[in-house]
């Protein structure tokens, strides 16, 4: 009973994280036509908050010198856990911190990185941001004083006063995060300036022309959007524990969030939910199930790029649209 | 040769090569191919095949060319059949990621199977000790030169002598009025797609006597190669050859410069340089060189 505990709970962890990457995905690019391929960019940004900032932060308060954080890892973390067992307040004052550090450092990277992207034609622009996302992770693995480099680091649990029941308590936390998350692109989305976003991705000249300030919207889109990208980050890695930038492939944090937008609908919030939930079913049930496939001469998770190749081609030639296609937005008479 | 000048010229010319091809596709459809340097890329393990053969992995090359070309060309394909179901300009861009999934996955098939299958190192393999010597230098630094001035001629040739580099010219400047004039699209692009494959494929076959492999270079690599094209000018076919000089030059002199300043650490470092070289060109001359440099021929037109 508990694997099967274990299991749902764990497919809902990465739902949730996998549903705030689409759901960004689908505010650039399904409704304000900005392609961006580089999410992994302001992701990583979130890991490396996570990874940097409590740890420190907990040793600088507790007064625990003469450490270094990437080092000791193991020693400073069991000494924090000792402290932060009995400091319930402490702790989510920490996790507050760091969420709201990873959100103003990705909405600022996303601000900043607009202006030279932004002079780019829209395909181009996504290869950039690709590029930003690569650059940033190679960086990162390679500077150990930053997130332990490529051994990487392991972090606080800000759920440590709950003892047994830590890891429900961040499932839970996750949960809710992403729940907010979820209501406030509907409320984006559905608000005026939703449907402003859906008359500059139909056509920019047309809404420049009626004084809207086309460039200005998008840098705050993007800005926007790669806030909400760092905080899913951030969830992420306090799930995990921990941080390992070489992990932040393009493809698990950038491609398979397209496949999920396209898969499901693209403009369209509740079949991004739907495409998100089919497919980390499906990766989850790869996963499990794999042990199952130790006769063949590889790995048999080379064989999800494949899948993942099939699923994109077959929806892009033969359901453009997506599972739920996006509906035209209705307006009071 | 310092060997940081020989490193400098031979990923330059292979770096170059792939450029042209990024920004060729670019031009010609709209679109940046981003199965470009995993096609590329993956004909390194043609490379190294001949090598575990014990045949010279220089027969790669042409074995290589082929199969850039043709996976490229069925890519055309797939996309053409993409666009005439109406499909978006964004929407095409992705679907050349089904190439780039589908490929980098039979890569790492086929790189398991042959560490499983021959006990050969698939990952992180160099194959220097295969090259041959001439004057004293690697045969690479002579073959990559060559390969790539002969494929820069003749691309030069095609595109300037030749009727169907007229059409070529024709569909990058108007599509629609080259097909209203009689230009056989499809069939000028499909070519075109076929030829910058085989291009790449090639110069990704080299790639290993000089440099260190692993399937996740393709990766690395796209940053780089889309460097080269937004540095040389995002629609300049002749200025993605100079930016993929410019960027090599400024990828490993500056790397060697800035780790003799800050110690052996900078190498890591490494791929970052290409990016900060577009942000710059983007901010400084945004229309690259090929831009800069028609923008000076217009000047002197004038004068």
């Amino acid at each position: 009973m508990n694997v099967i505990l274990n299991f749902v709970l764990d497919v809902a962890v990465f739902l949730c994280i996998y549903l705030i990457f689409s759901l960004s995905l689908n505010l650039e690019q399904g409704y304000s036509g900005i392609a961006n391929l580089g999410l992994y960019f302001p992701i990583i940004i979130g890991a490396i908050v996570v990874g940097y900032l409590p740890g420190r932060l907990a040793m600088w308060i507790y007064d625990i010198g003469g450490m270094n954080f990437v080092d000791d890892n193991m020693h400073v973390l069991s000494l924090l856990q000792q402290r932060l067992e009995a400091d319930a307040l402490m702790s989510i004052a920490l996790l507050a911190i760091t969420l709201t550090a990873a959100l103003a450092i990705g909405w600022l990277a996303g601000y900043l990185a607009a202006y030279p992207a932004l002079r780019l034609p829209q395909t181009y622009l996504a290869v950039f941001y690709l590029s930003l996302g690569e650059t940033l992770r190679v960086v990162a693995t390679n500077t150990k004083y930053l997130v332990g480099g490529t051994l990487g680091v392991n972090i606080i649990n800000p759920f440590w006063f709950l003892h047994g029941d830590s890891y429900l308590g961040m499932v839970a936390f996750v949960s809710a995060t992403t729940i907010v998350v979820f209501v406030v692109y509907e409320i984006v989305c559905r608000s005026p300036v939703g449907r402003l976003l859906r008359a500059m991705r139909e056509n920019e000249l047309t809404a420049a022309c009626t004084g809207k300030n086309v460039p200005q919207i998008k840098k705050h889109v993007l800005a926007f959007t790669f806030a909400i990208l760092a905080l899913g980050g951030a969830l992420h890695t306090f799930y995990l524990g921990g941080v390992l930038a070489a992990g932040y492939s393009r493809s698990d944090f950038s491609f398979w969030p397209w496949l999920m937008m396209i898969v499901g609908g693209t403009g369209n919030n509740k079949g991004v939910f739907l495409g998100t939930l089919s497919l980390v079913l499906m990766r989850r049930a790869m996963i499990v199930f794999k042990n199952y496939f130790l006769f063949l001469p590889f790995s048999v998770l080379w064989l999800e790029p494949i899948l993942m190749a099939l699923m994109l081609g077959l929806t892009i030639a033969y359901r453009t649209g997506g599972l739920l296609p996006e509906k035209p937005t209705k307006i009071a008479a | 040769m310092d060997p940081i000048v020989t490193t400098t010229v031979i990923y330059a010319s292979i770096l170059a090569l792939i450029a042209l091809g990024f920004t060729l596709q670019y031009v010609l459809m709209g679109i940046p191919n981003l199965a470009h340097t995993t096609i590329a890329f993956s004909s390194t393990y043609l490379t190294l095949t001949m090598f575990l053969l014990a045949l010279s992995p220089y027969l790669a090359v042409p074995l290589a060319a082929l199969y850039g070309g043709s996976v490229s060309f069925l890519l055309y394909r797939f996309l053409a059949f993409l666009r005439r179901r109406k499909v978006s300009l964004v929407g095409l861009m992705i679907s050349t990621l089904v190439f780039d999934f589908a490929i980098y996955g039979g890569m790492n098939i086929y790189a398991e199977y042959i560490a499983y299958g021959l006990k050969a190192y698939t990952s992180s393999f160099i194959l220097r000790e295969a090259d041959f010597v001439f004057l004293g230098l690697p045969g690479i630094l002579f073959v990559s030169v060559l390969i790539s001035a002969f494929f820069a001629t003749a691309f030069h040739l095609v595109l300037t002598r030749t009727r169907f580099g007229v059409a070529m010219r024709s569909i990058v400047e108007n599509e629609s009025l080259a097909k209203v004039d009689g230009v056989n699209v499809d069939r000028v692009l499909a070519i075109s797609w076929f030829f910058v494959g085989a291009v790449g494929g090639a110069a990704g076959a080299l790639y290993p006597l000089w440099f260190s492999m692993d399937p996740w270079v393709s990766t690395v690599m796209l940053t780089t190669v889309f460097a080269a094209s937004v540095v040389g000018g995002v629609r300049s076919i002749y200025g993605s050859l100079a930016g993929g000089l410019v960027i090599a030059v400024t990828e490993i002199f500056g790397t060697s410069g800035l780790s003799d300043l800050f110690g052996p650490v900078m190498w890591a470092y490494r791929a970052a340089i290409p990016i900060a070289a577009t942000c710059f060109v983007l901010l400084v001359m945004p229309q690259g060189l090929g831009g800069f440099v028609s923008q000076l021929h217009r000047r002197r037109a004038r004068a």
